[in-house]
């Protein structure tokens, strides 16, 4: 036992739909609801189950990436080992202090200075204040904003309060730490400035448990996945397998953001990606042009549709959108089955991994009816080979004019 | 702590854990078991939370903490011209200012334990959907805050004493323990209200008045004696009775502490505040999902 830092046995959690869970938070409402079920007699609440019969082990210093699709289970399981919901059934049990990192700053009190809230975080992550006295300037050092210290958090900008808010997060040192996307926030240096320190925890036998939509991320921080599907445990084991079978299962589903509602109008049945001439790809280089085919079945005649070919980089940065109707491709209407095939220019993208989706909006701009993730590509740059070069590369045109006559004048000065 | 050791070390034997506390995660748990051991686990928290109820109540008022004297000064002020000028309340040859003000004082710091404590759970939702910590921290330190400003309104009493030739007495001390029973009570009440809240956010909008007509329901505006005999008993079983009326005692000196009717007192303080602890723990479950 003593190298398990986590055992989960069986873990479930179930909610109630409807009044236990809505916006119905009054007495009125509770009893309305009662009454109605009273009339229905059958309507037995509805109940789902965000996580359901989860068992594993996680030995120390494991770092353990959390994947699965929107609703999988991922927060809820988190949540639960970190005590913040019990579970419904099943136990677990966690050896060490644990750290969890479920929101970055939540706690925070907007009147309060910097200082003060970094006290105030620090107890509310679970530091004792010597603990927090004792690293207080490397929190400051860290989060870069030594000036502004003694301001009420309320004036910042928001990049300033993530900055500190995860400053004083990544000084917690726990025997244990759960991070719920919050690597995803600030701009592209303290991001890079947070892997590494999330990386510096596995040197301390740290055990991360570490969910995120960033598949990069999990790639370069993970050596083992667990996979939530319908809020079971789908896959436990090699990353670059669970990745996989990931990827496979999130083909031509809807993108976490889209939440489609009923049945849909319009579905795209297969999409391929094509080298120019028509031969499958997954790797493009750099100003190559890639092919999409499309091919969708409309359940009932869409009226001047506005197909729209999104590319997003492995980080969530989407970096462009070709849409049929910004190139002024009339469609009049659409219906039944039929395949759309769109070329693009040369990919002027940088070095890194992508994925496309694939929206498709009525009379132009209105509604989306359908989006739906419809693969991933690389990029190969000749120059650029690793990332962080930006979304793009064009050739600038560049002059050059030494000036001699100013050149002199500093000498003289 | 052992992070410089780790990385001067550099090597990749497991440093000891920083704790080999065990958290055993399960569903159901004891009706009667308490976790209060969690509480001190945690009083560090509670510390700060204390801290910081204080320092935001009156950041950014241009008068600050001096709000803290003019709130119950002005109060007063109402009182005594309304009960004091016009309806001209018996207080047994006492200044009317200082009789009002000794029972002011308990049942404000009371009343704002209860409105803190009822409604802090649903203020601080954010925190309760984020981040772990025994609940309770919250309903306890909603009723400590507040002793700040009843401290602070002690200072203006003694002076109120002194102005209105009012001797202080030994008896004086006497409002600390005082003091301690009116924020057990006023832990109890929001004990039970607290997780109701949760649920039910209609006791926000029952409290307000339901304090309101509990002060009318207390001798804070006139004194117990003007109580009929026969209503006393039932009188008494509101346990603020005996909290303000040993106010006044210690600070006017008038008659005596009514022992029977502190000892019902207590006892209801005690059923209400271990059901509360009880039925909290027991509603603490779920407050993350339904908050």
């Amino acid at each position: 036992m003593n190298d398990i830092a986590i055992k989960a046995v069986g873990l479930g959690k179930r909610y109630r739909l409807g009044a236990r869970t809505g916006r119905s938070n009054s007495l009125r409402d509770a009893l309305d609801g009662a009454l109605r079920r009273l009339g229905q007699r059958h309507g037995a609440p509805r109940e789902f189950w965000a996580l359901r019969d989860a068992s594993f082990e996680i030995r120390r210093g494991e770092n353990v990436g959390i994947i699965g699709l929107n609703g999988a289970g991922k927060s809820t399981l988190l949540k639960v080992l970190s005590q913040i919901v019990t579970p419904t059934e099943g136990h677990a049990t966690v050896a060490g202090r644990l750290g969890a990192l479920l929101e970055v700053g939540t706690g925070f009190h907007q009147e309060l200075t910097g200082r003060e809230n970094v006290f105030l975080y620090g107890s509310i992550l679970g530091m004792t204040q010597a603990e927090v006295a004792e690293k207080f300037d490397a929190i400051v050092a860290f989060a870069e904003i030594e000036s502004f210290i003694d301001t009420p958090v309320k004036r910042y900008s928001s990049g300033m309060y993530v900055r500190l808010a995860f400053a004083v997060a990544a000084h917690l040192d726990p025997d244990i730490l759960l991070l719920d996307e919050v690597l995803a926030v600030g701009d592209f240096s303290f991001q890079n400035k947070c892997m590494e320190f999330a990386r510096s925890l596995e040197g301390r036998g740290a055990t991360t448990l570490f969910v995120s939509h960033n598949m990069f991320s999990i790639k370069s921080l993970c050596e083992r996945v667990i996979y939530l599907r319908k809020g079971a445990v789908a896959f436990d084991g090699a990353t670059d397998q669970g990745l996989k079978l990931y990827e496979d299962d999130q083909h031509l589903q809807a993108p976490a953001w889209f939440n489609q509602g009923g049945e849909a109008a319009i579905e795209f049945t297969n999409v391929e990606l094509l080298s120019a001439d028509g031969a499958p790809r997954g790797m493009y280089d750099f100003e190559e042009r890639m092919k999409v085919r499309i091919a969708y079945h409309a359940r009932r005649s869409i009226r001047r549709p506005n197909f729209m070919v999104c590319v997003t980089r492995a980080d969530n940065v989407v970096c462009c959108n070709f849409s049929t109707m910004a190139d002024d491709v009339d469609l009049p209407g659409v219906e039944g089955y039929g395949v759309l095939e769109m070329t693009t220019p040369p990919l002027r993208l940088t070095a890194d991994n992508y994925w496309i989706t694939i929206l498709v909006r009525e009379n132009r701009f209105d509604e989306i009816l359908q989006a739906q993730v419809a693969g991933r590509f690389h990029v190969r740059h000749p120059i650029y080979e690793r990332v962080g070069f930006g979304v793009f590369h064009d050739p600038a045109d560049w002059r050059h004019h030494a000036v001699a006559a100013v050149n002199d004048e500093r000498a003289r000065a | 702590m052992n992070l410089a050791g780790a990385e001067s070390g550099g090597g990749r034997a497991m440093p000891p854990r920083t704790s080999e506390r065990v958290t055993q995660i399960r569903p159901e748990r004891g009706l009667f078991d308490l976790e209060l051991e969690a509480v001190w686990r945690y009083r560090d928290l509670l510390a700060t939370l204390v801290k910081r109820d204080v320092m935001v109540l009156y950041r950014q008022a241009a008068l600050g903490a001096a709000w803290a004297v003019i709130q119950p000064v002005f109060a007063i002020a109402i009182f005594t011209f309304i009960f004091g000028r016009i309806a001209k309340f018996p207080t047994g040859g006492a200044p009317y200012p200082v009789f009002a003000f000794a029972a002011v004082l308990p049942w404000n710091y009371f009343a704002e334990c209860v409105r803190r404590g009822g409604l802090g759970l649903v203020t601080e939702a954010e925190l309760i959907r984020k981040v772990y910590f025994p609940r309770i921290l919250l309903p306890l330190s909603a009723a400590i805050a507040p002793l700040v400003d009843l401290a602070i309104g002690f200072g203006v009493l003694l002076v109120a004493m002194l102005i209105y030739g009012v001797t202080p007495t030994w008896r004086l001390l006497a409002v600390v323990p005082l003091s301690l029973i009116a924020g057990l009570m006023g832990l109890a009440v929001s004990l039970w209200f607290g997780p109701v809240n949760v649920r039910f956010r209609d006791v926000k909008h029952t409290l307000p008045f339901l304090l309101q007509i509990w002060m009318y329901a207390s001798p804070v505006v006139y004194a117990f004696s003007m109580i009929p005999d026969r209503w006393k008993p039932l009188y008494a079983l509101n346990p603020m009775v005996g909290v303000i009326e040993g106010f006044r005692w210690a600070v006017l000196g008038q008659g005596q502490p009514d022992l029977g009717a502190m000892a019902i007192g207590a006892v209801i303080i005690c059923v209400l505040l271990f059901g509360g602890l009880v039925f909290f723990k027991r509603m603490e479950r779920s407050f993350a999902d339904l908050i």
